[in-house]
């Protein structure tokens, strides 16, 4: 189709403000499916994602739009994950778009995640419609966020759409907007293939297939291409749009998005921001913005009986197909046995790769503390990275020591600030802005704030996004981006179980908190290690030095009484039951530590 | 010939004590004369010759709410059917407050050699909290009673590690037992277990859970005090004087065959394990119509007949005799479980000779720990 009468747009929206519904009710206004085909929601088609009411992989979904002159057009409508662990892909979501629908729940108001995405598609120089969703229930605060879009976008009333996504009201106006306020691509479709890619996924039978966006020129079935940057050379075995439904097609025109299925092994074959390119007649120069997927967050992964460890190899693997984020290398723990060192794009994406293992693979695993990647320069002038605090060097090598910081924005109703403030104080947060989010109508305590602050990464790896959570009474949104190292001095605390120091429980911690952090570790382990056949010290340790200490006193009782009547069976089968159970914990030496153990301990809060 | 032990299951109560969870039923006593019809049916149908029966027990429930001649009807059946051997040992479970001088002495008439008597406590609190329907008076009566009938073989059952009980008071406690010169005692560690009342209390915060230290205090005082008192323990909850320990219950821990009887009863024999029905309904019926009730089958392999074996032998003070072990399952313990002996000897819960392997006072009080280490992996 001629880019003239093509759109390509995405909707930004934080959790349950309605993107999924207004994205079906997108599809059904155009046709693409009739109402009976409609399942519930469409969009979000992993089990989990849906589960956590969260969108991981961008899928675009092509819609067939009349105008009411007769004109068609062919809207491209390219999904974006919600979660700021997921930013980098979020921002080629964008790069894919030439608009953004932003969808703003009118009962709620804007969240810290979706100003971080506004301002992304912003930079990307996005046409952006606002709209009020929701706007049929009797809580929608319209003046209020009206307000606010105008104070913090510059939105004023009459660019701004009020819908319900649910009722359909306002949907078929949106529609307008759209073909009329979002431009048309603007591509060369005579010179060299450039397309790209903004997500991908694993088939089995075709591979990898990636997503991507036409920026200049043609792919047609049956082409060879070239990926810019991974160097990957593949062939298009395939190539279509979604509408929902998979519709292969012989060519993806300039200006269009659709699929393309490569063959190729693994999506990190085919990274997400890359431009792809033909062989025969290649782009001199690529699309810019490709980086890497870099982790942020780094966790050991156990399993907890020792002979899973193949298991839990083939499990990463597979995952690792389809996640081209997820890195993992093997990593050995004198206690912990044989296990793999991960890398994350952050917690939320870490609780996701760690439930997949388990539930998908059935495996039994074991997860240590969260911690970051630093830098750190030796005595002797040697510069190595360390992301497992067993491997930090002892102090007296340690010449400079620097950690990532990142820029954190947080959005909550002015009422919270105190406490929160507060919060991100201890959390050794530096405080960089301060901004009034629209003017207070109505009720009182409606203003909204936006904080910005700068953060140790490490700080809000544990418990921070639940405080943060439970000080402002849930209101509280939170966001974050890597902004660089800064220098830092910090020591590691050790966890010594029955005089055995447990590499999985170190943390790396601010002198001055070691104290109440060791106090805390021991306090927490002695709730959740049950008692053993013999007295269990547990101890917590800078350098060589017992900054806490507890004693697990030993077990004295556990013996079943009596025999009744001969029911032997039963007093067996009561043995066999707590048998399992052991096989359940993880040997630490000699003592035995349920998992539960080391999940409670990533929570304990300091 | 093959020695036997019968046991006959009488599950009827007055009332259902809070921490119960033995088959028995509460308020359903009308019944009895059913139940014993029933049971004699039984008794009929699984006939047995070319075996002496060597001890026959009266459990329950509450055995002692039968008649003396319901008792004398069913000991009939089983002679009738049986051989009971000469100076076979005859045990009845009775609790206080159900019988009296002349009951005993028709049961001590009828055959009974041996009474066992559930008192569980000597303190009137305590007995109110377990929902005993006795008080101490009625406990005391009852073994001067069991005495004046001629019972020369008499038991009594206690209950340790009630919360919040004091262990002066279970000092205390344990001298009143020793003077009541029972040749047997048998002493329970109160467990609370899922359904009963306890349980019920427990979860709504309107009472303790017994702490297990306390517990294994109480257990190491009465270890003490009962030796000192010249009361010899052979199992882990279980004292006599020389001579008295139970015969009954020995052949459960040895391996011995045993036929259970009635609703609820087990039986074991020739490497097979019975469970018969514990719904009482279930068991009339059926025995109303003249079969037996469904059995529940448990074929024992030899590793878990091993392994319970283990959990039975250590049970005892005499432990498992490495000998006996090699001549029923033909492997050496030494050999086969070398890592977990190892193990137990050095946590001070085994004591391990060439011949024998035994509980240490420790292990007694964490025998799960020992016998999980020799149950299959
Ligand atoms: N009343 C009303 N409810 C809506 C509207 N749009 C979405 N919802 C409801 O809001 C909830 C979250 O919507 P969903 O589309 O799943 O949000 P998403 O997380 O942004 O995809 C669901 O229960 C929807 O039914 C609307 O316009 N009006
Ligand atoms: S007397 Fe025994 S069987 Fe009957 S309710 Fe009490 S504890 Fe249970």
């Amino acid at each position: 189709m001629d880019q003239k009468n093509i759109r390509n747009f995405c909707i930004i929206a934080h959790i349950d403000h309605g993107k999924s519904t207004l994205a079906d009710r997108l599809i059904e206004m155009t046709g693409a499916l009739r109402p009976e085909e409609m399942s519930e929601q469409v969009m979000d088609s992993m089990e989990l994602e849906r589960e956590r009411g969260i969108t991981i992989k961008a899928k675009a979904i092509r819609l067939n739009y009349r105008r009411a002159d007769g004109e068609g057009f062919l809207l491209n409508l390219i999904d974006t994950p919600g979660h700021v662990d997921f930013s980098y892909e979020v921002s080629r979501t964008l790069a894919a778009c030439e608009g953004a629908v932003l969808v703003v729940d009118a009962t709620q108001g804007i969240q810290a995640q979706t100003l971080a995405n506004v301002y992304l598609a912003m930079e990307h120089n996005l046409e952006i419609i606002p709209v009020l969703n929701k706007v049929d229930l009797p809580g929608a605060e319209i003046d209020r966020v009206m307000a606010e879009v105008k104070s913090v976008l510059g939105y004023g009333e009459e660019a701004v759409l009020k819908i319900s996504a649910k009722t359909g009201f306002g949907v078929s106006g949106l529609l307008e907007a759209v073909v009329a306020r979002i431009p048309e691509p603007k591509g060369a479709p005579e010179r060299p293939l450039r397309a790209l890619i903004f997500d991908s996924h694993y088939d089995r039978y075709r591979g990898v297939i990636a997503y991507l966006r036409v920026i200049d020129g043609t792919i047609r079935r049956g082409d060879r291409l070239r990926l810019m940057a991974a160097g990957t050379e593949m062939e298009v075995l395939e190539a279509g749009f979604f509408n929902p439904k998979e519709c292969p097609v012989d060519e993806l025109g300039t200006g269009e998005v659709g699929y393309v299925a490569t063959g190729l092994k693994q999506v990190g074959d085919c990274p997400v921001g890359d431009t792809v390119t033909a062989s025969a007649r290649s782009a001199e120069t690529a699309l810019p913005g490709y980086r890497p997927a870099k982790p942020m967050v780094f966790a050991g992964i156990y399993p907890t009986q020792a002979n899973d460890y193949q298991e839990l190899r083939e499990a990463m693997e597979k995952l690792k197909l389809n996640d081209a984020s997820l890195t993992y290398e093997p990593e050995n723990s004198p206690l912990m046995g044989h296990g793999f060192r991960c890398g994350f794009l952050g917690l939320l994406h870490m609780d996701i790769v760690y439930e997949r293992l388990e539930r998908e693979f059935g495996l039994s695993l074991v997860v240590t503390a969260p911690g970051v990647r630093y830098l750190i320069t030796k005595t002797g002038g040697e510069r190595i990275t360390v992301i497992n605090p067993s491997e930090l060097p002892e102090p007296s090598e340690i010449a400079i020591m620097e950690e990532p910081w990142v820029k954190v924005s947080i959005i909550s109703p002015a009422a919270f600030i105190g406490p929160i403030m507060e919060l991100v104080r201890a959390s050794g947060g530096n405080h960089r802005n301060t901004h009034f989010l629209g003017i207070a109508v109505g009720t009182e305590g409606a203003q909204r704030v936006q904080l910005d602050y700068d953060m140790p990464l490490r700080t809000i790896l544990t418990t921070f996004y639940d405080q943060l959570k439970s000080r402002s009474r849930g209101y509280a949104s939170l966001d974050y981006e890597f902004e660089g190292y800064r220098e830092t001095r910090l020591v590691k605390i050790d966890v010594l179980v029955n005089d055995e120091m447990v590499d999985a429980f170190s943390r790396i911690v601010p002198p001055a908190e070691v104290q109440e952090v060791g106090r805390a570790l021991v306090h927490k382990l002695k709730e959740v290690i049950p008692r053993q056949l013999f007295a269990v010290p547990i101890q917590a340790a800078v350098g060589g030095r017992i900054v806490a200490r507890m004693d697990i006193a030993a077990k004295r009782k556990d013996v079943l009484a009596k025999c009744y009547g001969g029911d032997i069976t039963r007093k067996r089968k009561l043995l066999e039951k707590q048998k399992e159970g052991k096989k359940k914990m993880k040997n630490i030496g000699r003592v035995e530590v349920p998992k539960e153990a080391f999940l409670s301990l990533l929570k304990t809060d300091f | 010939m093959t020695e036997l032990a019968l046991y006959i299951h009488i599950p009827f109560c007055r009332c259902r004590c809070h921490y119960c969870s033995f088959v028995s039923t509460a308020g359903r006593m009308a019944e009895m004369p059913a139940y014993v019809c029933a049971l004699i049916g039984e008794i009929n149908l699984r006939r047995r010759t070319g075996a002496l029966v060597k001890t026959i027990y009266f459990g329950g429930g509450t055995p002692s709410l039968l008649s003396a001649s319901q008792v004398g009807e069913i000991l009939a059946a089983v002679r009738a059917n049986y051989a009971v051997a000469e100076g076979a040992e005859i045990t009845l479970e009775a609790n206080p407050g159900t019988i009296d001088k002349e009951y005993l002495q028709n049961l001590r008439q009828g055959g009974i050699n041996r009474l066992s008597l559930g008192v569980q406590s000597l303190d009137g609190g305590e007995l109110e909290f377990l929902g005993r329907q006795h008080g101490t008076a009625e406990a005391l009566a009852a073994v001067c009673q069991a005495r004046a009938a001629g019972f020369d073989n008499l038991s009594l059952d206690f209950i340790y590690g009630l919360p919040g009980r004091s262990i002066r008071k279970w000092r205390v406690m344990l001298r009143e037992i020793i003077a009541l010169g029972a040749e047997h005692l048998s002493l329970y560690a109160l467990t609370v277990e899922e359904g009963t009342m306890l349980a019920e209390l427990a979860r709504c915060g309107a009472m303790a859970l017994p702490d297990p230290d306390a517990t294994a205090r109480e257990y190491e005082v009465a270890c003490r005090v009962l030796a000192q008192a010249g009361y010899q323990q052979y199992e882990i909850s279980n004292w006599a004087r020389q001579g008295y320990s139970s015969r009954h219950n020995m052949t459960y821990w040895t391996g011995g065959e045993y036929l259970g009887l009635g609703c609820g009863a087990h039986s074991f024999g020739g490497g097979v394990r019975y469970a018969a029905t514990e719904n009482l309904d279930a068991y009339l019926v059926a025995l109303g119509a003249g079969c037996l009730s469904e059995l529940t089958e448990e074929v024992l392999t030899p590793r878990l007949a091993l392994s319970e074996a283990m959990m039975l032998g250590l049970r005892l003070n005499s432990g498992v005799a490495v000998d006996d072990i090699r001549t029923r399952f033909g492997i050496d313990l030494h050999e086969c479980f070398k890592t977990e002996i190892k193990e137990l000897v050095a946590l001070g819960l085994l004591e391990s000779d060439n011949r024998h392997l035994k509980l240490t006072l420790q292990g007694r009080l964490l025998g799960n720990e020992v016998f999980l280490r020799f149950m299959p992996p």
